[in-house]
């Protein structure tokens, strides 16, 4: 990279402008080679005579600077090396502060991280109304707090209470709202964003060129206090809010909290940016941010990948799909279709099953509107790409068909034999199914080639996995299509090769079936729970077996059971719990109690008599309760990654697992966490589980060849 | 001799037809449209992008959708490229789009259209008089408190007095009688007794019950799913009554001359909330797309007489019809003749059988021809499905063509008369 031709100095009339247009660079990021340039041009500017203002801005569409370098900050290894990074960093971006003109930031696209913190050391700040626009602070999403200085100065430009919302949440905000904030001075059409700095830049010359230094107002009574004697009330709160979400998980925002309250008011700049300094350091050196990271890298790879080796495969556009069954599964993909702007066709027997579906979008939709999230308008147009009949009509001009009928292979493969028969030749289809074959599935298909699995899990709208299922016969193309419409629906796509519960579900299940070889041993579910719960799962196994439907649980169970034999048996207990007429929060009878909302409440205690059980009576070792579950699931990991090859990498492990069953991010997903603690461990541990609570705990072959070598699975 | 300029229809499809303030009275009219011209794109899987033009009939216009053409097509989601205009012809404007796509196709400027209609009496709008709306924006533009008081107080309780659209529209402009009482003047002129009116008016009923109940009716209507909450389906017309009696009819009091006259609601339409669609090619256009259209286009006419003879427009412009396409009346195997009131049917019907009006009227020889009853309006008409005005042609048409179909009949007659004086008629050729 050219770094003269990436940071352009040019004059208007004493009025200079900083282009920012990183050679070779999709985007503008603050590497160390650019800060130093930056420091550079700073400088050589507070010397000139001739400036009267400075104007920052970049030739980039779409991306003013999207942060510091993230490889950079994950390359530091200790708290030390950390701030000093973070000191260096803040230097350098504190300049305009300090410089004898004033300075104007010009934002257009993403400002966000470094770049954020960047126009925040400038005097002025003027923001495109372009949708790409958007100003923020992210680092707490990669484990980090912002480390330019950012803590320090956004809550004296926009208050406490809106900084915290931001840092907290590592949020960004559209122009407009910037500007309601006052993070910004001006929104402005954005192809008149550079003319209009420009005669900012002048305008403010003309009336004296003073320096500013922007302070929050508040208005208004309660306002004032927030911001002044009740600041205190405002932090505490704010610090009781977040751990209820994270359970002490995530130090980066608490981090955050403490930094801000520590240097909110501070004269001293240099001061405050030590704490800040310190306490980036602090955070930024731990496991838990590498992980987050880690996990960005994933995401951001995902974004690049096209699903199949072959690079010069292309997938087929799509733009009409069409649903097979309009239930939770099928309503909730023809939603999501819809929401993203594909025409969608959905097909049930009866009528009154297309009813639900339109009815499940709305609902969907509706919230939304509710939350502002989209206009009226908008909800009928997404709403209006969607129909449905009990025919085949339509068919012809879809490009995906997605199966979500009933699971049962014979009545599968009957509806997609004749599916096929009213397509084009050349339409892709694919099943949800989450406990049948694909290659099973795909024998009664004239081209099995064209035939995909592609898993979503319930809530289709919340949850980001889609399992992309190759069959033995499924080809690159059909695999590459899919792959890039779950991107195109906004999700996480992971492929994966066939076999009984694909990756998720196969690793779930042990977990979940310890869980209730638990409770058959007398802990109680509130225990039990509560251990994982800590542990950063979202929710816990038995909370997990009423949202999925515990007779869909019993019924997988057995199937595995068979699949994989004695390693899956399921407890005695598992397979009674569905005979109590017990389904879960569907029929709002589960492990827990349900009201008529479907809102969960405290535990169901009758259920340790329907199933023979006296009241728990043991106290749950937390460790040992972890351990089993999770020791469990990375054992059925070893044999599904290493032996089954069901998915290639490590990475598509931890990526499905984060996704689909929302395994703790900070833990950097099951294998990540497996290899935190050793194979040799892990083994020595499910070693003695064998003995003490049944041989199903018994260590893979994969596994023990892992710990006779010492290797991990990264 | 058939030509690739033919304009031939490939399917047609329709809403349930459901009486005003019953079970479609919350649908907006552009839905109606929207929900029938998605369902035609689905059962014609026609590519959206070949589409030149979508012709809707409506005659509400109502204020949010203008032009409720453009906004159907674009809610159905036909691409931004897709033209779209709206068409007004009264009690005809649903057959205008099909003829007005016709010209087009014929003349070489379309291949691809869709056409069709769609309204909602049921939401036909209450409207200020002009002196409410005078001085509103008189109270509107007052700048003070007290300026805005007096121009409070100017308001008067007969000020606030509302325009009803549904009977200002019905109301014939011109002569100043509303519709009805057009059906009273023909009703007398051509001596038809009430109990004649009330027969024609139960066998409608008998005829449209049957067509529910055999399915004949359910091939041309798709569904209407309720929104917001999609409990309810609507999937058949409400309006025809099962064990409807003469007894029952005979109870009703004439409306419209409460007096001397004979034309009650029983023997007339409801008003009605409804939408249908047709997809119209050329059949050179058909043919290279691969399409079995349903019929061709033969002909059509349009013609004016007296706005308070107004049900007798088929009277007038069939014979014009039959005479473009080269026919006779007895050629067509299926008639349909919208029912508007039976009294005005009837009349029609009279007045195709007499030499008289054949000489004075239309100037022709002899009388037009004799109307078949078991031809005529043969799943029901009007009087029991209903007549959502902006709809009906259109409906005519589908209704005709799938019966043409059916019956392997080769030329049908679709007609009827038109408020404000006139009448339209179009005869199809049934295809291959």
């Amino acid at each position: 990279m050219n770094l003269e031709n990436s940071l352009r100095l040019k004059d208007n009339d004493g009025i200079k402008i900083l282009e920012l247009d990183l050679e070779g660079e999709k985007v503008n990021k603050l590497s160390k080679e650019v800060l130093i340039r930056l420091s550079e041009i700073f400088s050589d500017l507070e010397k000139s005579k001739t400036t009267k203002a400075l104007v920052i801005l970049s030739k980039k569409p779409k991306i003013f600077i999207a942060g510091a370098d993230i490889e950079e900050i994950k390359a530091l290894k200790t708290p030390d090396a950390c701030s000093t990074a973070a000191a260096q960093g803040q230097m350098i971006v504190s300049m305009p502060e300090d410089l004898p003109f004033p300075v104007i930031a010009a934002i257009n696209g993403a400002c966000l991280g470094g770049g954020c913190e960047l126009s925040l050391a400038c005097d002025y700040r003027i923001a495109s109304d372009d949708p790409s626009t958007k100003i923020g602070l992210p680092e707490t999403q990669l484990g980090i707090i912002p480390g330019f200085g950012g803590c320090v100065r956004l809550p004296r430009v926009i208050g406490i209470q809106a900084a915290l919302d931001i840092i907290l949440a590592g949020k960004s905000v559209p122009a407009k709202k910037a500007y309601k904030l006052g993070l910004v001075d001006e929104c402005v059409p954005a192809t008149a964003l550079e003319e209009y700095a420009i005669s900012y830049a002048k305008k403010i010359v003309e009336s004296g060129g003073k320096k500013r230094r922007k302070k929050f107002q508040p208005k208004g009574v309660m306002a004032k206090m927030m911001e002044g004697p009740l600041k205190s009330v405002v932090f505490s709160q704010a610090k009781k809010m977040l751990l209820k979400q994270t359970r002490g998980h995530y130090p980066a925002p608490e981090k955050a909290i403490e930094v801000i309250q520590k240097t909110y008011g501070m004269s001293n700049r240099a001061k405050a940016l030590q704490i800040e300094a310190k306490g980036f350091g602090e955070v930024a050196a731990t496991e838990i941010s590498k992980n987050l990271i880690n996990l960005f890298y994933m995401m951001e790879a995902v974004k690049k990948q096209t699903g199949v080796a072959d690079k010069s495969v292309k997938p087929l556009p799509v733009h009409k799909m069409a649903v097979l069954g309009a239930g939770t599964m099928g309503g909730g993909i023809a939603q999501l279709g819809a929401d993203k702007g594909f025409e969608v066709r959905m097909k049930d027997i009866h009528n009154k099953a297309i009813a639900l579906g339109y009815h499940h979008a709305r609902d969907i939709w509706e919230k939304a509107l509710k939350r502002k999230k989209i206009t009226k308008y908008e909800l009928e147009q997404k709403m209006d790409r969607i129909s449905g009949g009990t025919t085949y009509d339509g068919f012809k001009q879809t490009d995906v068909v997605i199966e979500a009928i009933v699971e049962d292979l014979e009545i599968k493969k009957k509806v997609l034999a004749e599916t096929y028969k009213n397509c084009r030749p050349d339409v892709i289809l694919a099943t949800n199914t989450s406990s049948l074959s694909v290659n099973d599935m795909s024998v009664a298909l004239e081209k099995p080639e064209n035939f995909v699995g592609m898993h979503f899990f319930n809530p289709v709208h919340k949850m980001p996995l889609v399992e992309v299922v190759r069959g033995a016969k499924t080809s690159d193309v059909a695999t590459a299509t899919i792959f890039d419409l779950c991107k195109k629906m906004g999700k996480t796509p992971v492929v994966m090769k066939d076999g009984p519960g694909f990756l998720v579900n196969r690793l779930l299940l042990p977990y979940l079936n310890e869980a209730v070889y638990l409770l058959e041993e007398r802990y109680s579910i509130e225990d039990i729970d509560k251990a994982y719960l800590n542990f950063g799962m979202p929710m816990g196994p038995f909370h997990l077996l009423d949202e999925i439907g515990i007779d869909v649980a019993v019924k997988v169970a057995k199937i595995f059971h068979k699949a994989f034999g004695e390693r899956a048996a399921p407890s005695k207990v598992m397979v009674g719990v569905a005979d109590t007429g017990r389904l879960g929060k569907k029929n709002k009878k589960g492990f827990y109690i349900y009201d008529d909302k479907g809102k969960k409440g405290t535990v169901d205690v009758s259920v340790y008599k329907d199933l023979g059980l006296s009241h728990p009576s043991k106290k749950l070792d937390a460790k040992v309760g972890i351990d089993r579950g999770i020791f469990a699931m990375i054992n059925e990991a070893a044999l599904a990654f290493l032996e089954d090859h069901i998915v290639e990498t490590p990475q598509d492990v931890d990526m499905s697992m984060i996704m689909g069953t929302g395994f703790p991010p900070f833990r950097g997903g099951l294998l990540r966490y497996a290899d935190s603690i050793g194979s040799e461990k892990i083994v020595d541990s499910l070693e003695e589980f064998a003995v003490k609570f049944g041989t199903r705990f018994k260590p893979s072959n994969p596994l023990k060849q892992m710990a006779k070598t010492h290797r991990k699975f990264y | 001799m058939s030509s690739p300029r033919d304009v031939v229809i490939v399917e047609g499809i329709r809403t349930p037809f459901a009486k005003a303030g019953t079970a479609l009275k919350n649908i907006h009219a552009k839905e109606l449209g929207r929900a029938s011209l998605k369902e035609l794109l689905q059962k014609t899987d026609v590519d959206p992008n070949i589409i030149d033009e979508v012709i809707i009939g409506n005659t509400g216009t109502p204020s949010d959708a203008v032009n409720i053409s453009r906004v159907i097509a674009l809610n159905a989601g036909l691409p931004l490229s897709v033209s779209a205009h709206s068409v007004h012809r009264n009690c005809a404007s649903a057959m205008e789009s099909i003829s007005t796509g016709y010209d087009k196709i014929k003349a070489g400027i379309a291949d691809v259209v869709i056409a069709g209609g769609t309204e909602s009496m049921s939401d036909m709008p209450l409207m200020f008089q002009r002196s409410f709306a005078k001085k509103f924006g008189e109270f509107a533009a007052a700048k003070t408190f007290g300026k805005k008081l007096s121009a409070l107080k100017k308001i008067k309780l007969a000020d606030l007095k509302p325009r009803i659209s549904i009977l200002e529209g019905l109301t014939d402009p011109f002569v100043g009688i509303n519709m009805g009482q057009t059906a009273e003047v023909l009703a007398k002129e051509f001596h038809l007794t009430r109990k004649e009116q009330d027969e024609f008016a139960l066998r409608s009923h008998q005829k449209a019950v049957q067509a529910q109940k055999n399915g004949r009716l359910a091939q041309e209507i798709a569904p209407f799913f309720i929104p917001p909450d999609f409990k309810d389906i609507v999937e058949n017309d409400v309006g025809p009554r099962d064990g409807q009696s003469l007894e029952q009819l005979a109870k009703l009091k004439p409306f419209f001359d409460k007096k001397f006259g004979t034309v009650t609601p029983g023997n007339s339409c409801p008003i009605t909330d409804g939408a249908a669609m047709v997809l119209m090619m050329s059949r050179e256009k058909a043919q290279s797309l691969g399409y079995k259209p349903i019929v061709s286009i033969r002909s059509y006419a349009y013609r004016g007489l007296e706005p308070e003879r107004m049900g007798l427009g088929p009277a007038y412009s069939t014979p014009l019809a039959l005479k473009r396409a080269g026919l006779n009346l007895k050629d067509m195997g299926l008639i349909e003749l919208n029912e508007a009131f039976a009294a005005q049917v009837l009349a029609c019907i009279k007045a195709f059988e007499s030499d008289s009006f054949a000489k004075e009227k239309l100037g022709l020889d002899k009388a037009v021809g004799e109307v078949d009853f078991e031809k005529l309006n043969v799943n029901g008409g009007a009087i029991a499905l209903g007549h959502p005005v902006g709809a009906t042609g259109t409906r005519l048409i589908v209704t005709l063509m799938k019966e043409m179909q059916l019956r392997n009949v080769q030329f049908g007659l679709a007609t009827l008369c038109i408020g404000g004086g006139q009448g339209g008629a179009m005869i199809l050729e049934k295809e291959a």
